[in-house]
């Protein structure tokens, strides 16, 4: 569905993005994963055709490049930062968005009302933005990605700030689409949120690709191996292995060891990313 | 062309959501119009009368006729007063320019007019209203004189006064006997004119006066404005003109720092349409707030338009003019704040000194010169010349095409100057 062919691009001396190649297939939830500043938003911006790469090219299949603007209509977004105009109305912001799609009459208010409804803001559609809490705000960004039923959807992390009943709303709808056949490009910091929803998942940092993947893949490439702490009175005993089952079977058979607790810690899609872009803090 | 209607009607709702952007490019011209249109004090014509207090101390007919006259007047804007106290205090709060007292003597005197004292009146001026004082004092001269000279055009006055004239001449004691002599000859042979009917003040001529001054209006082309708010109403315009230039100059900077142009900019339109539809917007607002504080002049103070086809150029004009501005002050505008201030400043002097505060027809012929640089001094010269100046399509043309030129040069600048991301 959508190719990233050697993409670079430079910002003055900082190289934000180094040579990446991806292939997003259709009907996939491909997640981008990286820490702050790993090139994820520059990436995306190349994939949407609003920044220029230096280098390499961008291809939708069946569409073309997306710096072209009619190619673009293939395309839905849903930006890190809310992007919508809190002065209007729900509603007058999704006309908005779809007249932007040049879509009109009968078809733009089916739409605008099957939308609204998708997101659960019909009954707040004459409402203007500014009286929305943070999750209705976010579920309205996500709704104008999608007014004018986008093949690709490219969702940069839409559950940013909002409580779990709108964060599990969004990732209720994001399922949905993606049975629908919606191929969708998903970047998000919250680990389990793309080990839930990502058929395949890619890790950035420094602006190159690290690992591609399905979560089950990364974690037994890189997810390192399962710890089990063993708590015995004032003490605990930390054991790495390979094979939890057969180790805990052996720990549990042994009654004179005088157990108080024990917890097993599998590696999982964050030990993954911790792996691949370290532990330093990002700023 | 839907995407480009679309970006323009929802920036024209930003701009009449946003209370404080309204209310600077319509609230807060009509209220400069209202306010400057009072300062100048509405309709002209009155604004050119001289005000004065009389207080009339003769209970006589002829300082009856000498308020009448005055009254009578178009120069004069005449209150009567009974108390001179009350009288010199208009004067003092300067709501007159001088008190003209009438006294008691006045019509005896005016009677005796060949014998005795002369007849005067009292005048108690502004200081600082001295060049006022000077013309009204003309005026009473004149009116004086008119009022002599019906006298003299009054046979049964004349006899009368000629009678008064002989008798006291007779009885004089400060003059020889020879003297009252001739001066009896010479009031009889007056005397036998007027009873072969010679009128002194009409007759085939007309009365003597010192010198003749033919005074008329200057009706076509006008040169001035027919009342303040013609122009206090263009200096509102000029106000509402730059109220549209920083609400929508500063929209591309909302829309980056809202996050919104990034979705502008993966629609698929192109940035020349996200452009056209801003600029719409701006163009559709300037015409908006020009017909609605002309139609509210016209509606609510007469002010008439001159050459209504000129007016219609003028506005698209400034209409074309200022959408470049705001192009250009959108560009400087990284931010909301920030270069978002410094085009706003840079647009608020321009809009002083281009006839926002200050006329330009009173503007030193200096800073009139200065005033040029401003596409606002170029506005009000169309809206002038459409509204009272009578101005016809070849003295239209030079203002109207600088002004297009400055929206033309500020547009080019402006979009090389946009950023589209961060």
């Amino acid at each position: 569905m959508l190719t990233l062919r050697n993409l670079r691009k430079k910002f003055g001396d900082l190289i934000a993005v180094d040579g990446l190649s991806l292939r997003i297939e259709p009907g996939e939830v491909f997640g981008l994963l990286g820490p702050n500043g790993a090139g994820k938003s520059t990436t995306i911006g190349m994939s949407v055709g609003m920044i220029r790469p230096d280098a390499g090219d961008v291809t939708l299949e069946g569409f073309g490049d997306p710096m072209n603007p009619p190619v673009r209509r293939a395309i839905g977004v849903a930006p890190q930062s809310l992007a919508i105009y809190e002065d209007l109305t729900a509603r007058e912001n999704m006309v908005f968005f779809g007249r932007l799609q040049s879509m009109r009459g009968r078809t733009l208010r089916r739409r605008v009302d099957l939308t609204l409804e998708m997101v659960g803001l019909s009954s707040r559609q004459f409402d203007r933005v500014a009286t929305f809490s943070g999750g209705m705000k976010r579920r309205l960004n996500l709704a104008a990605a999608m007014i004018h039923e986008p093949p690709l959807l490219l969702l940069d992390e839409p559950t940013a700030g909002v409580d779990p009943q709108s964060r599990n709303s969004i990732l209720e709808l994001v399922r949905s689409l993606a049975a629908q056949g919606v191929t969708i490009l998903y970047t998000t910091h919250y680990m389990e949120e793309a080990a839930k929803l990502c058929s395949r998942v890619a890790v950035v940092d420094h602006g190159r690709l690290l690992a591609i993947g399905t979560v089950p893949d990364l974690v037994r490439t890189h997810g390192g191996t399962t710890v089990i702490t063993v708590d015995r009175g004032d003490r605990s005993e930390r054991i790495e292995t390979s094979d939890p089952v057969r180790d805990v079977a052996t720990i549990m058979a042994d009654p004179t060891r005088g157990i108080s607790g024990l917890r097993i810690d599998r590696p999982d899609l964050e030990s993954v990313f911790l792996n691949l872009t370290g532990r330093s803090l990002r700023d | 062309m839907t995407p480009v209607i679309a970006l323009a009607i929802k920036d024209l709702r930003h701009l009449l959501r946003d209370r404080g952007a309204a209310f600077f490019a319509l609230g807060f011209p009509l209220l400069v119009a209202l306010f400057f249109g009072f300062i100048f004090g509405g309709d002209t014509s009155q604004r050119a009368r001289l005000a004065v207090r009389v207080v009339n101390l003769d209970q006589g007919p002829a300082g009856a006729a000498l308020v009448d006259a005055m009254g009578r007047d178009g120069s004069i804007e005449l209150s009567a007063s009974d108390d001179p106290t009350e009288a010199a205090d208009a004067v003092r709060l300067g709501k007159a320019v001088a008190v003209v007292t009438i006294p008691r003597d006045f019509s005896a005197a005016s009677d005796a007019i060949f014998v005795g004292v002369a007849r005067s009146i009292e005048m108690v001026v502004d200081p600082s209203r001295r060049s006022e004082a000077g013309l009204l004092e003309g005026k009473l001269n004149q009116l004086a004189f008119r009022q002599l000279s019906e006298r003299f055009a009054d046979p049964a006055w004349m006899r009368t006064a000629i009678a008064n004239a002989k008798q006291a001449a007779a009885t004089a004691r400060d003059i020889s006997p020879p003297q009252a002599i001739g001066m009896s000859l010479m009031f009889d042979a007056i005397q036998r004119a007027i009873d072969a009917g010679f009128n002194p003040a009409a007759g085939d001529g007309e009365a003597w006066t010192p010198i003749r001054i033919s005074v008329s209006s200057l009706d076509t082309p006008r040169t001035g404005p027919r009342s303040g708010y013609e122009v206090s109403f263009i200096q509102g315009i000029i106000w509402g003109l730059m109220g549209c230039v920083t609400a929508f100059g500063s929209s591309m900077a909302s829309e980056r720092s809202r996050g919104t142009l990034a979705r502008l900019t993966v629609a698929p339109i192109t940035r020349a349409q996200v452009l056209a539809g801003k600029s719409l917007a701006c163009f559709i607002a300037c015409l908006a707030v020009q017909a609605i504080l002309v139609a509210f002049g016209m509606a609510a103070f007469g002010i008439s338009v001159e050459r209504p086809l000129m007016l219609v150029t003028a506005c698209l004009a400034a209409g074309v003019g200022f959408t470049g501005l705001m192009m250009f002050m959108a560009g400087l505008s990284r931010t909301e704040g920030g270069g978002g201030g410094l085009g706003r400043a840079l647009v608020l002097i321009l809009a002083m000194i281009g006839g926002g505060t200050v006329p330009l027809f009173v503007m030193p012929r200096i800073l009139l010169a200065a005033s040029r640089v401003s596409p606002f001094s170029w506005a009000t010269t169309c809206l002038e010349g459409a509204l009272w100046r009578g101005y016809s399509a070849p003295e239209m043309l030079l203002p109207a095409a600088i002004l297009v030129s400055f929206g033309v040069v500020g547009f080019a600048i402006g979009v090389s100057a946009l950023r589209w991301t961060e």
